[in-house]
């Protein structure tokens, strides 16, 4: 009994960060719902998750590098490297469609896999290293749209950012009648779906080997080595993850605006926010310390400060400020941990 | 199977005549065409179901990192208290999403779900806002996208003629130089890539093509004070001598930068900075024979009463051309159409005298003040 409340507590310290952050999200989502004229209704949540998948993916794709104590400074260029090539491949009919689906992820993996590659071999910190490819990624880019445009399917569009409701009746699986009975499920946004789907996709990585070694090259690259870990693999792996997440949320992107948009400050402005959400997921920028879900919940923060913008009388010119003001806050609360930890396995304990 | 089911979806999507209620089209003229003046004669025009008001209205800013922006968002709010808005407007909100065009599409999504009547922004893409446009429609809500405006005719959008603002300074500096049919001209260009700048530039190149044998030396300077100074100081170094210049933003710079190198005065046309109508009535006697036209953050005063048109019931241009408001050193006046007890960095053009928008400079500031 006692080993397992012991485990309790110790799964909760570890987990401080994410719930600190997900308790801040809770706490401004239900105050935009509250004074929302629309509040608490499907539509609404179908919106907010629209507009805010595209950085939970970036967050989620920021987080594996900083866990293994690098950084990847070409998430947003990666992404918007994809959203430029969905807007070239992913129209047609439904075999070139998910040829094309194939083809953004693969190419967004193996821009990741280059990142590992010339981190590893190349030597290069993951800093320079990333902020070199995020110019050549944009470039690309740039290539791909040299103006706005392109076109999207957008049947694939529909079904990817409706709501699992519309996307089952619109397909013809079944018919309205059918899903009445299934309105709190069916009300779920597609959006929302996708990001549980790469959630259940990271957890089993989590726990091979190589996803062990993330983690433990981000605590301790020595010892890792020393433990005869896999570290270049886990580095490899680390930013493949990356570059695919990255690519995942390019292709929203391009679902949302059915365009393909080489935009450079957009780029830059998801990879400092990518950085933003996961240290205020409670991940450590040293490494060995954060995890997917605090990164989910602090990419929602981000967002969340903005949805109550529009419900809250500000003066717009001060929205900066307070928005910033916020997120120092929020940062605060969750590394308060951090500031009284003497060594870092402190935080195993 | 997969096609069944996109065929199915196809199908669902677009054999459903009453899923969106798009604005009739209906024959023009439209309303008050003085200030609304459609963009060509093949313009159509949009009408939608009238709503009583007063309004709930939303402003979508995207970026607000520039001077340009700044004003804009001012001057919007200070028009909202005006006669002839005020009693039309029972909410105003503002909000900037900055460079993301999620959020901007987010933020307009979530205006028309809070029951918002009309939604104006400035585009943070060209290109992306089909969803938001159908929304809108579906939900009767006027969306007026001005400055930055879209690629579609799907839409009420307001802006000025960026071709004619380059015909317009091509025209002033074929006219300053008279006889001269030749010489080296030097054209500043704006953010590459941008169809703002593209624009201008066609404009002002087809004015000299046809005017004689201009040799036009190209730099660019992002529209940036900082920037357009270097590249026009670079410019001055190479080629010693220019017989005009053209630049489409950052004008201060330029001039700076002829003052630094002792290049002589020559004729100018740049935008509607107050800092550079102070520099064209300063050097005016030297030779800086200067025109200024600007595009105006007041554009945004135009976007808000034609959206307050459009709930009225009127029927509008799909695409409004706003005039270019201009001055030239013939017709500059302290007090009237720049400032010189303010900033230099400030859009001296801030109204449209057609549109019965009125407001001036200093009372966009006084605004400010008052609200601290």
């Amino acid at each position: 009994m006692t080993t397992h409340r012991f485990k309790l507590g110790l799964a909760i310290r570890q987990r401080v960060g994410t719930i600190t952050a997900g308790a801040i999200f809770a706490l401004l989502y239900l105050a935009y719902h509250v004074h929302h004229p629309n509040g608490f209704t499907a539509q609404v949540v179908g919106q907010n998750a629209n507009e805010s998948v595209a950085l939970v993916l970036a967050a989620m794709a920021q987080t594996v590098p900083v866990l293994i104590g690098g950084i990847d400074l070409s998430v947003g260029a990666v992404m918007t490297m994809t959203n430029c090539l969905a807007s070239h491949v992913l129209s047609g009919n439904a075999q070139e469609v998910s040829l094309g689906l194939a083809a953004c992820i693969l190419v967004s993996t193996a821009f990741g896999v280059m990142n590992g590659v010339i981190v590893v071999y190349g030597r290069i910190q993951p800093i320079i290293a990333t902020l070199a490819t995020s110019a050549i990624a944009l470039g690309l880019a740039l290539l791909l749209r040299p103006f706005p445009g392109g076109e999207i399917s957008e049947t694939l569009s529909l079904l990817l950012t409706g709501s699992l409701l519309d996307s089952l009746v619109e397909s013809g699986l079944v018919s309205q009648g059918v899903t009445d009975n299934l309105s709190v499920l069916g009300n779920l946004p597609t959006p929302m779906l996708l990001v549980f789907a790469a959630g259940a996709l990271w957890i089993p990585f989590q726990r091979t080997v190589t996803g062990r070694s993330i983690v433990a090259v981000g605590s301790s690259e020595t010892a890792a080595f020393m433990s005869g870990l896999p570290v270049p693999r886990a580095k490899i792996a680390a930013f493949a993850v990356s570059g695919m997440l990255a690519g995942c949320a390019g292709v929203f992107l391009a679902m949302q605006t059915l365009s393909g948009n080489a935009d450079l400050p957009q780029a830059g402005t998801y990879t400092l926010a990518s950085i933003a959400a996961v240290v205020i997921g409670g991940a450590v920028l040293t490494g060995g310390v954060g995890g997917m879900l605090g990164s989910v919940f602090g990419a929602l923060i981000l967002r969340v400060i903005a949805f109550n913008f529009r419900i809250f009388e500000i003066e717009p010119l001060i929205q900066p400020l307070v928005e910033g003001t916020i997120l120092l806050a929020a940062i605060s609360v969750s590394a308060t941990r951090l500031l009284r930890v003497k060594n870092r396995l402190d935080l195993y304990r | 199977m997969k096609q069944t089911i996109m065929f199915a979806v196809c199908a669902a999507v677009f054999a459903s005549p009453s899923a969106w209620a798009d604005p009739k089209v209906v024959p023009g003229p439209g309303f008050d065409a003085t200030c609304f003046q459609p963009w060509s004669a093949q313009t159509k025009h949009f009408q939608w179901e009238k709503k009583s008001g007063p309004y709930r209205i939303a402003l979508v800013n995207g970026y607000v990192g520039n001077l340009w922006r700044i004003q804009m968002v001012k001057t919007a709010k200070a028009i909202a208290e005006k006669p002839g808005f005020k009693e039309n407007i029972k909410q105003f909100k503002v909000i900037s999403t900055g460079t993301d065009a999620a959020t901007q599409l987010g933020a307009i999504e979530d205006f028309i779900n809070q029951g918002y009547d009309a939604i104006v922004t400035i585009a943070v893409s060209p290109k992306g806002f089909d969803r938001v446009i159908r929304l809108a429609n579906k939900k009767n809500v006027v969306l007026v996208p001005f400055d930055n405006v879209l690629d579609t005719d799907k839409v009420m959008q307001v802006n000025e003629n960026q071709l004619e603002i380059g015909r317009m300074a091509g025209q002033w500096i074929v006219d300053q130089l008279g006889d001269k049919k030749s010489g080296k001209i030097l054209e500043v260009r704006g953010l590459p890539g941008n169809a703002t700048d593209r624009d201008r530039s066609v404009g002002f190149r087809e004015v000299l093509a046809k005017n004689g044998k201009f040799d036009i030396v190209q730099v660019v300077g992002n529209w940036d004070e900082g920037t357009g100074q270097k590249v026009a100081a670079d410019a001055i170094a190479v080629h010693k001598h220019f017989d005009a210049i053209f630049t489409q933003g950052g004008s201060t710079g330029i001039v700076r930068a002829m003052l630094d190198s002792k290049h002589p005065m020559v004729p100018i046309v740049g935008e509607a900075e107050n800092g550079f109508r102070k520099q064209i009535v300063k050097y005016a006697g030297e030779g800086l024979l200067g025109m200024s036209n600007g595009q105006s953050p007041a554009l945004v005063a135009v976007a808000m009463k034609a959206a307050i048109a459009a709930l009225q019931g009127n029927a509008m241009p799909q695409l409004i051309s706003v005039p270019v408001p201009s001055a030239t050193y013939k017709t500059l006046k302290d007090g009237e159409n720049y400032w010189s007890g303010l900033d230099d960095n400030m859009f001296a053009a801030s109204d449209y005298p057609p549109c019965g928008i009125t407001i001036t400079a200093p009372e966009i500031m006084a605004k400010d003040e008052k609200n601290d």
